[in-house]
């Protein structure tokens, strides 16, 4: 409580940028929340930009080498490429095959 | 309201919580390293005879550089998809179709590749251009970027960064150069900007070049 009491002048919130080369580089605070909302940058505060270097590094992270946990299943995009063309012909003739187990005398028909 | 026998899923969790915390070495590891913006993956199918929309589907999406490749390395690279299969990556929010509030009015960067290049660059192209769109590599221009889609095609496959505003000269301009730059396209090689306008009314095989570089 000394006497040489300064005035305040308001400033505009700075702002910096930051280019991240390394995860070093990063605050420990950046991070995601559960459920993957960001927090710790604001609106036209510091654009999180990352470097070709840096992010080849992360790729074979512990994390990164999971899969997504609720990806859809699409073959041929994230399941094996299987015979898609197969896949769709048993697909659309399954209702017909499920007894016989697929096999091939089961299409002969009455004509 | 004792009950002698705990739910199981609540008591593994928290003696998982209370015992990890010595066992974690290197929780550096373990930290996602987030986006500046959240993106939404998209598969396109074309299956004639279901609608165009029909056949879009979205795979996931991510905000996390970790997400990310979580995502890339368990799905098929480009050059792996059927013909006449997409896939758009784009900021969630914006659907990848020209008709959405936030792309028409704007247009696209686009390599067309011959069809050797499938083997030789395809996915390597893509692969840039995904990490060129997640690591906003276009500074303040990254405001600019939409998103991008790969077209894998049998007479030669494309590969476009979409942009909102084919009037933002300088935004366009500096996403062309950085972007020529980092896919190591020859000085010669011409990357040309077309709006999605010119693109959609033109009938033809051609449609003019906006801009260059």
């Amino acid at each position: 409580m000394s006497s040489g009491c300064q005035k305040t002048v308001s400033q505009a919130i700075p702002t910096r940028r930051v280019t991240v080369n390394d995860a070093a580089q990063l605050p420990h605070d950046y991070s995601t929340t559960p459920g993957g909302t960001l927090f710790s940058t604001t609106p036209g505060g510091t654009r999180i930009i990352y470097d070709r270097k840096f992010l080849m590094n992360c790729r074979d992270s512990p994390v990164a080498r999971t899969p997504p946990r609720y990806l859809p299943n699409i073959p041929g995009v994230t399941s094996p490429n299987t015979d898609e063309i197969k896949l769709e012909a048993d697909h659309v003739s399954a209702h017909v095959d499920k007894q016989a187990g697929g096999d091939e005398s089961q299409f002969e028909m009455d004509i | 309201m004792a009950t002698s026998e705990p739910q199981r899923g609540s008591e593994s969790e928290e003696s998982t919580a209370e015992t990890s915390s010595p066992v974690v070495s290197n929780p550096e590891q373990y930290i996602k390293h987030p986006l500046q913006n959240r993106w939404a993956l998209w598969y396109f199918k074309n299956d004639k005879s279901k609608s165009w929309t029909e056949n879009l589907r979205l795979i996931a999406k991510f905000d996390t550089v970790e997400d990310f490749w979580a995502l890339y390395n368990h799905i098929q690279q480009p050059s792996k998809l059927g013909f006449g299969c997409d896939y758009c990556l784009f900021k969630d929010g914006i659907k990848p179709m020209w008709e959405d509030d936030r792309n028409k009015l704007g247009g696209r960067w686009l390599i067309t590749l011959s069809k050797q290049q499938r083997h030789n660059d395809l996915d390597r192209y893509w692969m840039e251009t995904l990490l060129c769109l997640i690591g906003e590599s276009f500074d303040e221009a990254s405001e600019d970027v939409c998103g991008a889609v790969v077209n894998v095609r049998p007479k030669g496959d494309k590969i476009a960064i979409w942009t909102g505003n084919c009037q933002n000269k300088e935004a366009i301009m500096t996403i062309g150069q950085l972007y020529k730059e980092r896919l190591n396209m020859p000085l010669k090689a011409i990357l040309g900007y077309q709006s999605h306008d010119d693109t959609s009314s033109k009938s033809g095989s051609t449609t003019k070049n906006m801009y260059t570089v």
